[in-house]
């Protein structure tokens, strides 16, 4: 997830970011954002936030707790907004987006 | 697009009963082995081994593999399970019929009792095919693990049929074949049919899952699908109209090859994994898979050499090395987390709640992997001695390890909610 400081939303999507951290894989028990299925988040339309993310597998059976972990912590960090998910398989979710804390996590260094 | 793959975990209904009742069938079949430990080395047609067999193959194996199935098929389709409705109704039939066949094994009880719990076997096995084949079948997406799982539903009424004629065949002889051979077919079908190829088909999708790891080369899994049924169809055409003969290795290495490319897959996502360090649950299914390898390993010693402990071995390294292996080890990559998903997936990111690893006791499960590796090669080494006292040790263990491992399979099934909103804890 990459957050322009140019952006006119960018304080809102830092927050986003840091609440987006509080949701955890339940298989691999590292939050979503280091895993790397957060691509975006939207707050250009008003009222509203969009999450732009993938799964870490299309059959991912714990996709739908995910998808609530993520509803619910912007409900809570935004009252004012009503937030939805965008899920993508473009561009496919691979090792390589793992950040380097959820590396460490993982044992994957 | 997002709700392409919401809500597609089935109902707790149809998962959570089979892993509870096979977690009390791995205790009675503990027990069973205690009670028979001098037997295990005699002849396979034996009361008390045909009651054990079928604890180890319905009440154990089958019972669990059903739930899994019904908790990975949708998940594998992205595909709601066709009927929680007919999964539960396989589940009770599966469980009574397993129950009285055990008891009529044991006692020998071969008249309607047995051909009733047989039929209530067969029934069960013909919902779950079904029940499988309709949840695959509304599916657009046709993979090669569906069809190993289709395939394998197949096996395995085919395997509880002939069964169940077999069983009439004891009150009623009507079977123009000898019994012991069209036995032999039945356990192989069920072996290398119902087992061999479920396992592959979930195996395949789940291992390099949990490995994060991938592989490009499903030309391995479709090759081993082929290999694997040409090697059976041919051992059960050949072995139903002529007796044992040599031809018998090549259709078990057929099998076996069939076998060996599933392997060469696993190895490859294995190679191009992420995680790097194997946990406790992924040993597990390595010694299981070692356990497999030796199975093959002694089937020409079987074959050759007419001593009745090979054959208790070879089953044994079937039941309780290859098959509880995976068990042992996959229950807790599966279970916890339909539990979780019931109990903790709307709370999750309001509050600090548990894992699904959290469910269970960790450090129990690291005893369980180093006594089962124990107990296991403990059992094969006092059939091949055929040390009477070893065994009986050796099945004692096996109660130990039910034990440790129903305690942490009920401790899930049984978890109540825990939220902890920082100071305190609900």
């Amino acid at each position: 997830m990459e957050i322009k400081l140019n952006n006119p939303y960018a304080q809102e999507e830092l927050k986003a970011q840091v609440a987006l951290m509080q949701v955890i894989d339940p298989e691999l028990n590292v939050n979503i954002v280091d895993l790397g299925l957060v691509y975006g988040v939207d707050f250009s339309t008003e009222g509203q936030i969009i999450v732009r993310m993938t799964l870490s597998t299309p059959h991912c059976p714990m996709g739908d707790a995910i998808e609530q972990g993520v509803l619910n912590v912007l409900r809570q960090t935004f009252p004012d907004r009503t937030p939805s998910i965008q899920l993508v398989w473009e561009p496919e979710w691979n090792f390589n987006m793992i950040s380097e804390a959820g590396k460490e996590q993982l044992n994957l260094l | 697009m997002a709700d392409i793959f919401v809500n597609k975990a089935p109902k707790e209904l149809a998962v959570i009963p089979f892993y509870a009742t096979a977690a009390v069938f791995f205790l009675l079949l503990s027990l069973l082995l205690c009670f028979s430990a001098r037997e295990l080395t005699g002849h396979y047609f034996n009361p008390h081994i045909l009651a054990i067999v079928h604890t180890a193959a319905l009440g154990w194996g089958t019972m669990i593999i059903f739930g899994a199935a019904y908790q990975l098929l949708p998940v594998i389709c992205e595909q709601e399970l066709f009927s929680t409705r007919l999964a539960f109704l396989s589940y009770l039939l599966l469980t009574a019929g397993s129950i009285g066949l055990i008891v009529c094994f044991w006692i020998f009880d071969t008249g309607w009792a047995m051909i009733v719990s047989g039929s209530a076997v067969v029934l069960s096995s013909y919902l779950y095919a079904f029940n499988i084949y309709k949840t695959a079948n509304d599916t657009n997406r046709s993979q090669i693990h569906q069809n190993f799982l289709l395939i394998s539903a197949f096996w395995l009424c085919f395997t509880t049929t002939v069964g169940l004629l077999l069983t009439i065949n004891l009150s009623y002889n009507f079977i123009p074949r000898n019994h012991l051979d069209i036995l032999k077919l039945h356990a192989h079908a069920g072996i290398a049919g119902w087992f061999l190829q479920l396992i592959c088909g979930v195996g395949a999708k789940l291992i390099p899952m949990f490995l994060l790891g991938k592989s490009k080369r499903n030309w391995l899994l479709h090759t081993a699908l082929i290999l694997q049924n040409l090697g059976l169809i041919a051992f059960l055409a050949d072995g139903y109209f002529n007796p044992m003969h040599v031809r018998m290795y090549f259709y078990a290495l057929l099998v076996f090859l069939g076998t060996l490319c599933w392997l060469l897959y696993i190895i490859d996502a294995y190679r191009h994994r992420a995680r790097k360090k194997a946990d406790t649950l992924m040993r597990h299914t390595l010694i299981s898979l070692v356990a497999q390898g030796l199975a093959f390993g002694v089937i020409p010693i079987m074959l050759s050499n007419h001593q009745t402990k090979w054959t208790a071995l070879y089953g044994t390294l079937i039941f309780l090395g290859w098959i509880t292996g995976i068990i042992l080890g996959k229950t807790f990559k599966t279970l916890p987390f339909i539990v979780w998903n019931k109990r903790y997936k709307n709370l999750n990111g309001t509050a600090k709640i548990p894992m699904p690893k959290h469910l269970y006791n960790e450090n129990l499960i690291q005893y369980q992997y180093y006594a089962y590796i124990g107990t296991i090669v403990l059992t094969c080494l006092g059939i091949v001695v055929d040390h009477r006292l070893t065994i009986q040790t050796a099945a004692i263990l096996w109660i130990v390890i039910a034990l440790v491992y129903g305690y942490n399979v009920f401790r899930i099934v049984f978890h109540k909610t825990t939220i902890d909103y920082g100071n305190k804890a609900e």
